[in-house]
């Protein structure tokens, strides 16, 4: 059976018609062509695949596109503005936290889910909410080092 | 030396603005008009013969447009080093993943349906996959090879049994090192284009481009310029990414549909059809004299390839012998046996079997140092090698910062003060290795590295390459290297992507080879772009080229600032002056290296040889037999570090794989099947697991490396599961042999521990 749904991608709404077991990822991937969302695993635990839906991280790859009709996804295509970065950005790039890439537009999302959520966390809240993305160039370090510059300190 | 303007800066990779927008297509997401989707139909059996198989029905499915077996192949014997693969299996399977058919359709999941439709009859052969019993006479023959054995190496100096006497402290230990994954976060994938010439594309995730291109040719029966290997980004290896059977499989299904196929392992295929670490049973006996002079080695190794060798038996030899190039033992006996199993072929992981080694060495070494009641990094500074020297295999070890290494991490850890405040469950433990810049020993053929630069009229300096990013930041390296030589920023600098019809013939990224060689080869390339520069700013300035300099994007005459050009003037004269042809650098850089001699071994590997010591602080917990690593330390020797950041990366990445391989990774195979084929069950240290690591770069510059060099990718791992498994024992007096230790394997020696009291 195939559905209609209302998606809005990167502030953009978007109508079509998806069968009913097609993923969020490969509505994504294959029917938007917004390929910075990767795919790790397909099982959810590798977290290449980490958008934001209404703001929360989740792996696309788990959750049905109709699961996610009438939401706002925010995917890593829609953070930098033309040629603005953002600061999330800027700071991978800054710290060295990338090497192959592929985990990269997850991380950053898990990143900005946190940073919303929480805008001056310690070490361990950052390395905390990286549980479900996997990196395996970095060792997280520099990852881990690219976040907490953001932190806002001086708050208490 | 060392004023330097690129070289020794820290700068993030030169892709990373589009790494971090998702801009990067990686191998899996790439998509050509009219492309189609192949899959593999894989063994579910680790040893069987194939009676019949029926594909008529998965031919039928509507959307499927090819289904292949070993009848459509050349069925032509072939293999990177022995000749023991088929493209799809031949009338038996080897391994639970072993390729049987492949079919291409119009989306993935048609091709899925597809390979459930296929009908195989197999006839079930007895299969035997642990290599011990696989040598037994009588154990079922895997490819008709006597006793299984693929190779055997032997090497022996000296007079080991009167060393051995003549030693104060001689210990033996037998040691198992698992089998791991590397567990790259892209799997395995590729898109291979047939066009209407029969020529063939591949567009592969591949560390060796070149060399993947000949085993190919040979395995299609094609002549080599009917293919084409290009190696667009792609999502990390660490050693398992080279030849594999399904770029070739993608490849039948283009010649047969003649559209573009795209395979990408899922992660299930990847873990069981992969190429994961080499396992190795290791003997070891080493013996000192009373003031801790290492003298006599003798090891035996039994490493088990798999269904298929590829690279098993060099990673076997280099496990027996690399590290009598870190110390100076005299007396040495090695004997190793590489055999086949009914399992999945085992390759290369980041340490090539210096790793494996490494761990049985350097546990040995401390409990050596305790018998002599010495401290460990004392014993490893008196008996590790110094530059100039040369070791027993007739290694030149051009420069070595060892002793630094050992002398800055214990500083740096706390060391002297944490060994003598002794609490149960609390340990420190060091680890020393050495490693090859390359390996000399790896290509009969040849040895070096080449590059190609090419200046266009706009001023844009394209650098070709021939070896493989797999995402470790070489081709900043490169982009570095060059404008370093051009004197030039790196905005103006772009890397090619490898693509054999117009990079150098490389030898690709393996054996923490790339900084080395392909540095030098960009770099001559640079530097016979930068001569012809000079020959025409010296025509515009009236002066000899030898008078003129390159700095900051300026071509001037030395001494006489207010005599200069732009860079991209000076280029854009030179090319409208020579008919529009673009400068164009060519260099190569072949090094001085010597091929072991095939008895003896005694050459000389490398031009640069990197060492290390890393420092691990751990607490274990006694209740549950869980092992917190709390700090740890990391020294390198990297000779001239090119991109201290980029270095600092690759040693963070390289330690947490390996405390990941010291304390928690393994794959379980039982009667030959992956039981934890997935992320959840193949546990991996997450960035809760990990403490802060410490790097420290130590720099000799090395007499070949390009600006004083070498390589660090696989040094960054190969002590980490020595420095744990010596600071559990620092912790708890008990000495693990056998990888992974777990809390269970813990807890269970805590307990006989107790009992034996």
């Amino acid at each position: 059976m195939i559905y209609p749904m209302k998606l809005t991608v990167n502030d953009e709404l978007i109508e079509l018609e998806v069968p009913a077991h097609r993923t969020l990822l490969e509505v994504l991937r294959n029917d938007l062509g917004l390929k910075g969302t990767k795919e790790g695993c397909g099982a959810g635990e590798c977290g290449a695949c980490t958008v934001l839906l209404d703001d929360e991280p989740v792996n696309a790859c788990l959750i049905l596109a109709l699961q996610a009709d009438g939401k706002r996804v925010t995917t890593i295509e829609g953070l930098s503005k033309g040629s603005n970065l953002h600061a999330i950005q800027e700071a991978f790039i800054r710290h060295g936290a990338i090497q192959c890439g592929f985990c990269t537009p997850g991380m950053i999302l898990s990143a900005k889910a946190l940073l919303e959520r929480t805008p001056n966390p310690t070490e361990k809240e950052v390395r905390r909410s990286l549980v479900g993305n996997f990196c395996r160039c970095t060792g997280y370090q520099k990852i881990v080092e690219a976040i907490l510059s953001l932190a806002k300190r001086g708050d208490g | 030396m060392g004023n330097y303007s690129m070289i020794g800066h820290s700068v993030p990779q030169i892709d990373a603005r589009d790494k971090v927008r998702g801009m990067t297509e990686f191998v899996s997401d790439l998509q050509l008009p009219g492309m189609l989707y192949g899959k593999i139909l894989r063994s579910s059996y680790p040893h069987a013969r194939i009676l019949h198989i029926d594909s008529s029905k998965a031919r039928r499915l509507k959307g499927v447009k090819a289904v292949v077996t070993a009848e459509d192949t050349p069925r032509v014997p072939f293999g990177p080093r022995t000749e023991d693969w088929t493209i799809l299996a031949v009338d038996k399977v080897r391994f639970v993943g072993d390729e049987v058919a492949a079919v291409a359709a119009v989306d993935e999941e048609t091709a899925e349906e597809a390979l459930d439709l296929i009908r195989v009859e197999y006839e079930e052969l007895p299969a035997v996959f642990d290599p011990i019993e696989a040598m037994q006479p009588g154990a079922p023959l895997i490819h008709g090879k006597e006793r299984n054995i693929v190779s055997e190496f032997q090497l022996n100096k000296g007079d080991i049994e009167r060393a051995f006497q003549e030693c104060a402290v001689v210990y033996s230990a037998h040691y198992f090192t698992n089998q791991v994954y590397q567990a790259y976060l892209e799997p395995m994938a590729c898109v291979v284009q047939c066009d209407p010439s029969g020529r063939l594309t591949f567009y592969l995730a591949t560390q060796i481009p070149s060399m993947t291109r000949i085993t190919y040719a040979k395995a299609l029966g094609l002549p080599l310029e009917k293919i084409r290997v290009v190696v667009p980004p792609y999502g990390g290896a660490f050693g398992a990414k080279m030849e594999t059977n399904l770029h070739l499989a993608g490849a039948i299904l283009s010649q047969k549909t003649q559209k573009p196929v795209r395979m990408v392992n899922n992660r299930e295929e990847d873990f069981m059809a992969g190429n994961p670490r080499v396992p190795m049973y290791i003997d070891l006996k080493v013996g000192a004299s009373q003031q801790g002079k290492l003298i006599a080695k003798e090891v035996k190794i039994i490493g088990a390839s798999g269904a298929r060798a590829v690279y098993s038996m060099a990673i076997v030899a280099t496990a027996c012998y690399r590290v009598d190039s870190l110390y100076r033992f005299e007396h040495l006996r090695t004997e190793g046996v590489t055999v086949y199993t009914n399992t999945v072929p085992t390759s290369c992981f980041r340490g090539f079997g210096n790793a494996q080694m490494t761990f049985a060495l350097e546990s040995t070494l401390d409990m050596i140092a305790e018998a002599l009641k010495m401290d460990p990094a004392e014993l490893r500074i008196k008996n590790g090698l110094k530059t100039g020297e040369v070791s027993i295999h007739g290694w030149q070890i051009g420069s070595s910062g060892l002793e630094e290494c050992v002398q800055k991490a214990v500083e740096a850890s706390g060391w002297k003060r944490k060994r003598e405040e002794k609490r149960f469950g609390h340990g420190i433990g060091l680890a020393c290795c050495n490693h090859v810049s390359g390996n000399r020993a790896f290509s009969r053929e040849f040895d070096g590295g080449a590059g190609i630069v090419r200046i266009g009229r706009e001023g844009k300096v394209l650098v070709y390459h021939g070896e493989s990013d797999m995402g470790q930041g070489q081709k900043t390296v490169f982009a570095q290297i060059v404008a370093e030589e051009l004197g030039v920023g790196l905005d103006r600098i772009e890397v090619a992507q490898v693509d054999t019809d117009l990079s150098p013939f490389g030898m690709g990224s393996f054996a923490t080879r790339g900084t080395v060689f392909g540095g030098n080869g960009v770099k001559a390339a640079a530097r016979h772009a930068k001569e012809q520069l000079c020959e025409i700013a010296a025509e515009l300035f009236e002066t000899v080229p030898s008078q003129l300099e390159l700095r900051e994007g300026k071509i001037s005459v030395i001494g006489e600032p207010e005599r200069s050009l732009s860079f991209e003037k000076v280029v854009e004269i030179g090319v409208l002056r020579r008919g529009g042809a673009p400068i164009v650098g060519t260099g190569f850089w072949v090094p001085d290296t010597v091929l072991p001699d095939p008895i003896t071994k005694y050459g000389n590997i490398s031009p640069a040889y990197p060492f290390a010591c890393q420092i691990a602080e751990v607490e274990v917990d006694t209740e549950t037999g869980h092992v917190t690593v709390l700090q740890y330390t990391a020294a390198h020797d990297v000779g001239k570090a090119v991109n201290p950041m980029a270095i600092e990366g690759q040693i963070e990445g390289g330690v947490v794989q390996g405390i990941g391989w010291a304390l928690m990774e393994n794959m379980v195979v039982e009667k030959g099947k992956v039981l934890n084929p997935d992320f959840r069950d193949y546990v991996m240290p997450g960035p809760l697991d990990i403490p802060p690591i410490h790097s420290f770069l130590v720099e000799p510059v090395d007499p070949n490396g390009p600006f004083g060099a070498k390589g660090i990718g696989e040094p960054a791992l190969n002590p980490s599961t020595a420095a744990v498994a010596n600071a559990i024992y620092d912790a708890i007096g008990i000495r693990f042999t056998e990888l992974p230790i777990t809390p269970e394997k813990i807890l269970r020696a805590l307990k006989d521990h107790q009992k034996n009291k």
